[in-house]
């Protein structure tokens, strides 16, 4: 069932693979001088050997374009001034998953230690939210450089709310605890804030951590968070888009997003019935990005600001989460629909092509002509309706008496 | 619809990357992408996606002009498609070890293209009262860096002297009259008067890049290319009428080169050949031996305002013979549109008529049923749906303009029963 994942740098030789008897397929993260160009999948009979032709065949064929592209750009050879780069935070908001946390911060800290050497420098802070026991309070304990707080109100935009309080640096950058970030992740964030000094927010690239089961697959064959490979800056307008900036799943994902802090202050932070957990869990980056473009901040979008996210691994818990993405999105719909009348033509446009578009996903799927399962969809599409019908309303009620409780 | 005035902006890179700021007259801008004087490739912003720094302009210029790079480097991997033909399979460039080591690819091209040509070269501009607009065009080709070996101006039936005028007072310039009214009668009278190996046509409403010259010689390094079309930018987009014909009749076929062979036309025979895709009068070159092989322009078209029939029926000509046509978006030249309403309808009404006329002329010389199934059957549905989606109001050019293409269709059909006479001798 599992796929293998190979990191090919392509300014060396290249290498053949030979998968392992029980791998049925594989990804291959493309590279130039360590700049992520591409992400490749395929799936290969079992024990297949790929020689070192065959792989530049492929590369060559479905990137040829984008290695054009990265070195056309070192020839224009605008240089970027590292000094500018602001300070920074990195927090990670968990909840009771020690070990996942643990590798997070494993790959961290070694940029974190890298940097001694470098210019920039950034702080790790771990909000603590809810936690159940000590477990994480311990890990971050052991690690001198990471600072620890704890937010008790059970909710993601809860923690990310402590994180801004906590913070004193001009940017924040958050992870999910679930993330391990690529070594090039620290260049791709500094290179794009320093390419996009005016931004009010930077998102990232998100790749699959693992592709070890049928779960897993399926999503990134869909294409996953991956958002592609070209640098996006949006602005106020997108010319020949009609419901922008309405489709803000384009924005960026959540797992992987940074901020300028008087942005975030000015935004007035992240909206605290979004993202709030079990029962709305999402709908919070989608918010959180609309609103840095509303209040008038361009947002980027950069490639080589890279992790590596531990997808689903059961297929009910994917098809959970195709539901939550339903129902977060449409539950956001509403909010913006009413707090921001001047976008309201577009919002609606927004809901016509989303609705209209799980219909064709549908259609597509039952006859076999799209890899998603028709239950999936089905399941996103229910979660839309229920998230249009009062979802949002709901979950201000069940955030109001937590924060009551606190 | 977005017809508000569009700022046309030519942006070399090679002389440094600026930070663009957005200019206060305009609410668009074209940006086209240079390398020394070679097009790669181009964007348009909105005024509210500017300023943009030097950093990520160079961002959006190195995405926009790698698939024109890599087609000028690379024998396969980054070819265009041909119009009508389906997106052709993704294939990987000849050379993966030349690809990732190619370290300053701009720097590359542009020595590849640094050996001039000396072929010969006559250039034909076919002009009829407009002696202002003729004498910028003129200018443009004075100060090219390889200058033609001769430049003719046919000045075809004018109305007063005034053109004989301009010509004579520049030098070097060989003026020519011909009374007969007609483009195409005065493209061949051009023929006729010029000695040279390659004759070059452009028209009297563009200015050439100074490079055109000696980048039509270039273009015929391949000796089974038999035309050359180039890159016809829009020189300014200031009006509506501009803003209608650059969007909805532009003569850019893109940054890449498209080969339109003899298997090219084969596929396409049956189902009709886009003739007219293949490039503009205004750019556009031949190698004087295919006169010899395939005849002249057809002297029946392009009789009126405007045309372009002559030269895509030649064209279909020259394909049909077993010959190539090569689109060459490194010859560039300027059009200006017309500016008003009035004009582009007018121009849009010949265009029609000169196109119909064109699918019988080519259906009466080969009788390939093609050309019958366009008019009759592609060109019926391509007016109905456009009809259709203007009785909705999507984003459409005003009715005016649709009623007059379709009114230039059937003149097209009467123009050539009344002509069909007349056929040329060769």
């Amino acid at each position: 069932m599992p796929y293998a994942i190979r990191n090919i740098e392509i300014t060396q030789p290249l290498p053949s693979i030979e998968l392992d008897p029980s791998e049925q397929g594989i990804a291959l993260i493309v590279r130039r001088s360590d700049r992520p160009l591409g992400f490749l999948m395929q799936p290969l009979p079992e024990g297949s050997i790929l020689s070192s032709d065959a792989i530049a065949e492929w590369i060559g064929r479905k990137l040829g374009v984008k290695i054009l592209q990265d070195s056309i750009r070192d020839e224009l050879g605008v240089t970027l001034d590292v000094t500018t780069f602001p300070t920074l935070t990195v927090a990670i908001c968990t909840k009771d998953r020690p070990v996942t946390l643990a590798r997070c911060l494993d790959s961290l800290l070694k940029l974190q230690k890298a940097d001694a050497e470098m210019e920039t420098q950034f702080e790790i802070l771990v909000v603590d939210n809810a936690p159940s026991d000590a477990r994480t309070h311990d890990l971050v304990l052991s690690l001198p450089t990471v600072r620890y707080t704890r937010e008790p109100k059970p909710g993601l935009n809860f923690a990310r709310n402590r994180a801004v309080q906590a913070t004193t640096t001009e940017l924040l950058a958050f992870l999910d605890d679930d993330v391990v970030v690529d070594r090039y992740w620290l260049n791709g964030l500094t290179e794009a804030w320093i390419e996009n000094p005016d931004a009010g927010a930077v998102t990232g690239q998100v790749m699959p951590y693992e592709l070890a089961t049928k779960a897993q697959i399926l999503f990134e064959q869909r294409g996953g968070f991956r958002r592609g490979f070209n640098k996006i800056r949006y602005g106020q307008v997108m010319p020949h888009n009609r419901v922008y900036p309405c489709d803000t799943g384009s924005f960026g994902v959540g797992c992987n997003m940074s901020f300028r802090c008087t942005v975030l202050d000015k935004i007035g932070g992240f909206d605290e019935a979004l993202d709030t957990g079990a029962p709305l869990p999402g709908g919070g980056d989608h918010d959180i990005l609309y609103q840095v473009i509303r209040a008038g901040f361009p947002l980027a979008y950069e490639p080589g600001y890279l992790v590596f996210h531990q997808h689903r691994q059961s297929y009910a818990k994917l098809r959970h989460q195709y539901w939550t993405w339903g129902l977060s999105l449409m539950a956001f719909v509403v909010k913006a629909y009413r707090s921001d009348p001047p976008m309201r033509d577009r919002w609606l446009g927004l809901v016509r092509w989303w609705f209209a578009n799980q219909l064709r996903l549908l259609a597509k799927s039952l006859v076999g002509r799209h890899s998603l399962p028709a239950d999936l969809v089905l399941t996103e599409f229910w979660g839309g309706v229920i998230g249009l019908l009062g979802e949002y309303g709901r979950s201000q009620h069940r955030s109001e008496k937590i924060r009551r409780q606190y | 619809m977005n017809l508000t005035p569009c700022k046309v902006l030519t942006l070399d890179l090679s002389e440094g990357i600026p930070e663009l700021q957005p200019d206060p007259n305009y609410e668009q801008i074209r940006i086209t992408f240079w390398w020394h004087g070679i097009a790669l490739g181009q964007i348009d912003l909105s005024s509210q996606q500017l300023p943009l720094s030097a950093a990520q302009l160079s961002n959006l210029a190195a995405q926009e002009i790698a698939p024109a790079v890599g087609d000028r480097l690379f024998e396969k991997g980054f070819r265009a498609n041909l119009p009508l033909l389906p997106p052709h399979a993704c294939e990987a460039p000849e050379d993966f070890d030349k690809l990732v080591n190619l370290q300053a690819p701009l720097q590359t091209l542009h020595q590849a293209w640094a050996p001039l040509s000396q072929s010969s070269l006559s250039v034909v501009i076919c002009t009829r009262d407009r002696p202002e607009k003729l004498a910028v065009c003129l200018r443009s080709l004075q100060s090219s860096t390889q200058p033609p070996d001769e430049i003719i101006v046919v000045d075809n039936a004018p109305s007063s002297d005034a053109t004989q005028q301009v010509v004579t007072q520049m030098p070097g310039i060989q003026y020519v009259r011909e009374p007969r009214p007609g483009l195409d009668i005065a493209r061949n009278t051009g023929i006729a008067h010029s000695t040279c190996e390659l004759i070059a046509y452009t028209d009297d409403d563009v200015a050439v890049h100074p490079d055109w010259s000696a980048r039509i010689r270039q273009s015929f390094r391949d000796s089974s290319v038999m035309a050359v079309t180039g890159l016809v930018l829009a020189a300014e987009l200031e009006t509506e009428a501009q803003q209608i014909f650059e969007r909805d009749w532009s003569f850019n076929r893109g940054y890449r080169v498209l080969t339109y062979d003899q298997a090219y036309f084969e596929r396409l025979k049956p189902s009709g050949v886009p003739a007219w895709c293949v490039g503009a009068g205004a750019n556009m070159a031949f190698r004087r031996s295919v006169f010899e092989q395939v005849g002249t322009f057809d002297e029946r078209l392009d009789v009126g305002a405007a045309g372009c029939s002559g030269d895509s029926e030649f064209w279909y000509r020259i394909m049909a013979e077993g010959y190539t046509c090569q689109y060459e978006p490194i010859a560039v030249v300027s059009h200006y549109h017309r500016r008003d309403m009035v004009s582009l309808s007018q121009q849009l009404f010949y265009y029609m008529r000169g196109h119909v006329a064109a699918l019988l002329i080519q259906f009466e010389r080969y009788k390939h049923w093609g050309n019958i199934g366009r008019l009759g059957i592609a060109m019926p549905k391509y007016y109905l749906k456009r009809t259709v989606l203007q009785i909705l109001k999507r984003n459409q050019p005003p009715a005016k303009l649709l009623l007059t293409e379709i009114i230039g269709c059937f003149a097209g059909i009467k123009f050539y029963l009344q002509n069909r006479q007349r056929k040329p001798e060769n």
